[in-house]
């Protein structure tokens, strides 16, 4: 499985459970389906950008860095778009991101040369 | 590295050329049959002496009667004959000859009767030896098995010697005698002041004549061996390699 | 004639049994140490100022076609050129007629004298099966595979020592090696293949070496805290007493002791779907700890959030 798609799917598991527990705040309840759609894509595009740089860049520890930066940025672009919660948004979004990051350094096959 | 566990029996081979006294003194020929047993009782004689004086307790007279006793009997009834080395060493088998025979000799109760042809062996000598170096923690096996190693030995001194007399290399005898017989620590270098001959010339001289003492020990062995096993194993057990 | 003392009867064997390198091109150093099928020495190479281990068979005599045959296995052993197999150097006569062969001095230390956690173990065990395979490869056998003639060298290279009683698998007859025994099965006891005890010797295929190599690793694994049955399996299956069950080459077990170090499914053991799922946790340890985090920590959010 190639790291990107490796990025992809994590991102993506990740991302809808997420989305899921917003469940559990009343308040934004009825928007579950959104939230739910939102943080998979906010997951994919995540993964998918770490994915490519871990395909590129072979190091754990740049690459989980790049990781929670990724995370931490599109979670706090989430947060400003939903114009608050930004601790209950930032901070899973960023563990995503470390997550992903160690995923695709870790495991998948490396871009061979050519 | 550590010794091998062997398991398994030994594979018979088919006896060693006729240089066996073993083999020689199954021989129909009386004369062959004769110095098949001269051989046998020369390379024994005096392992078996000490063995029966140590295990046995007998006094060196009666050890005495009882050694040429042993081996005139042996002579006289063929003892030999019935030995196979699949079973057991010519040593080994020798040895339970014996004490079978000094049971009997002393179940019976007879007077022994000493065999003829053996004057020429020095009984003095073995008493004096078994007094001055008593076995301490051997056992009897174990002593005579000690003993008839040192006494091949001896026999192969005695016959190196002879060679090198015989074929004008007394110089490497001597050289062999002074450097691996005697007590006192020598270097090559003052054997070759000794022997007005160079280090180089010392250093060959005593590898030749340590080669050919090798040969006479192994050539002794050979004659009181019965099968080419055997003599390997015999071999590496006087040789103090571990079988 | 004179009383031999046991000073100097002990001496003399020494002497006789000492090598004679007077006309080679070895100066003997020391005895390295005793087996069963020769005595090993260290000596220096003049022509090219090495040392190397000298290996004397322990025969007092041989015949002309023995010798032959001694000649033409060394050479054949020879020319298995692996980092894992010790090289032969040289094999020649002495002046008293003994054959030696001239072999690479290793400096280290044997496998059952290694100290190492057992991973590392486990990996110097992969090389020996290398080792192996390649030798299966080329048609030779070695009949005598044990700890103690494996070496770890000072680099942590792995070298398989002593193929003096090696069968080559196309000469039917019995090596030269095994004929100048006193005839007793050559090997030892407690890593030879039922076979190979049972004295059919000429009947030896590579599965006799496997099962050798199952003891060795039974041997590593001895003591050891924490063995997993993966490991107990593999071993069990290389030290089967039906040659048939056994790993069919040397490669395959050194693939399975690989998937053991890798926490892979091997192909000794069928695992159940917890051990599976266990093992799958065991490699990927630090992914499950970061998304159980991740998950505890969405539950305390969930729980502030409801405050």
């Amino acid at each position: 499985m190639s790291k990107p798609l490796i990025g992809v799917i994590l991102g993506a598991v990740l991302g809808a459970i997420d989305g899921l527990t917003a469940w559990f705040t009343p308040a934004v309840r009825d928007q579950l389906f959104g939230i739910v759609f939102g943080s998979t894509i906010k997951g994919i595009i995540a993964g998918v950008a770490i994915g490519f740089f871990a395909k590129k860049f072979h190091s754990l520890p740049i690459g989980i860095l790049f990781g929670v930066i990724v995370g931490a940025i599109l979670a706090w672009l989430v947060a400003f778009m939903q114009g608050g919660y930004y601790f209950q948004i930032i901070l899973p979004g960023t563990l995503v991101g470390l997550i992903v990051g160690f995923a695709t350094q870790k495991y998948g096959t490396p871009a061979t040369a050519n | 590295m550590d010794p091998d566990t062997d398991i398994g029996g030994p594979a018979h081979r088919f006896p060693a050329t006729n240089h066996s006294a073993i083999i020689n003194a199954r021989s129909d020929d009386t004369n062959v049959r004769r110095r098949a047993f001269d051989t046998i009782l020369a390379s024994y004689w005096k392992p078996a002496y000490k063995y029966i004086r140590l295990k046995w307790h007998a006094d060196n007279e009666d050890a005495k009667d009882l050694t040429q006793g042993f081996f005139a009997s042996a002579f006289e009834k063929n003892y030999f004959v019935t030995y196979d080395a699949r079973k057991a060493s010519f040593q080994t088998y020798l040895r339970t000859c014996l004490d079978g025979f000094v049971a009997n000799e002393r179940k019976a109760g007879r007077r022994l009767k000493r065999g003829g042809g053996m004057d020429h062996l020095d009984f003095a000598a073995a008493e004096h030896e078994l007094a001055a170096h008593a076995s301490s923690s051997l056992s009897p096996e174990e002593y005579f098995h000690r003993e008839w190693v040192r006494w091949m030995f001896t026999l192969a001194i005695d016959a190196f010697r002879q060679r090198c007399e015989e074929s004008g290399r007394t110089v490497h005898f001597q050289l062999f005698e002074r450097y691996d017989l005697s007590d006192d620590e020598v270097s090559y270098a003052s054997l070759a002041a000794d022997f007005g001959l160079d280090t180089a010339t010392v250093t060959n001289y005593l590898a030749a004549a340590r080669r050919d003492f090798r040969r006479i020990v192994l050539e002794k062995l050979r004659e009181i061996t019965a099968t080419d096993e055997e003599f390997r194993t015999e071999a590496r057990s006087l040789l103090g390699v571990e079988p | 004639m004179k009383w031999l003392s046991d000073d100097k009867l002990n001496r003399l064997r020494s002497v006789v049994s000492e090598p004679d390198f007077s006309a080679t091109k070895y100066t003997f150093v020391k005895e390295l140490g005793r087996g069963g099928m020769g005595t090993v020495y260290l000596a220096k190479d003049r022509d090219l100022d090495r040392l190397v281990a000298i290996k004397i068979l322990n025969t007092p005599d041989i015949t002309e076609d023995l010798r032959n045959r001694m000649i033409r296995e060394a050479q054949i052993i020879a020319r298995l050129e692996h980092p894992g197999i010790v090289p032969v150097h040289d094999v020649g006569t002495l002046p008293d007629g003994r054959i030696y062969y001239a072999m690479k001095y290793v400096r280290g230390s044997r496998l059952d004298e290694y100290s190492a956690p057992l991973r590392d173990r486990l990996r110097k065990f992969q090389s020996v099966c290398d080792a192996v395979a390649f030798a299966h490869a080329h048609g030779v056998i070695h009949r005598d595979l044990k700890p103690q003639n494996i070496m770890i060298g000072s680099f942590g290279e792995v070298l398989v020592l002593d193929w003096g009683v090696a069968k080559i698998r196309e000469d039917p007859r019995p090596s030269a090696a095994y004929q100048t025994s006193d005839g007793t099965v050559i090997g030892t006891r407690n890593y030879m293949s039922p076979e190979q005890a049972r004295g059919e010797v000429d009947q030896l295929d590579e599965r006799a070496d496997i099962y050798s190599l199952g003891a060795v690793l039974s041997f590593l694994l001895k003591d050891q805290p924490k063995v997993s049955k993966t490991a107990v399996a593999i071993s069990s299956k290389a030290t089967a007493t039906a040659k048939e069950s056994r790993y069919a080459t040397a490669s395959d077990l050194s693939a399975d002791i690989a998937r053991l170090l890798d926490s892979e499914p091997v192909t000794a053991y069928r695992e159940n779907v917890f051990e599976r799922t266990s093992r799958w946790v065991g490699k990927n340890r630090f992914l499950v700890l970061l998304v159980l985090a991740y998950l505890l920590m969405r539950i305390f959010l969930i729980f502030t959030s409801r405050r």
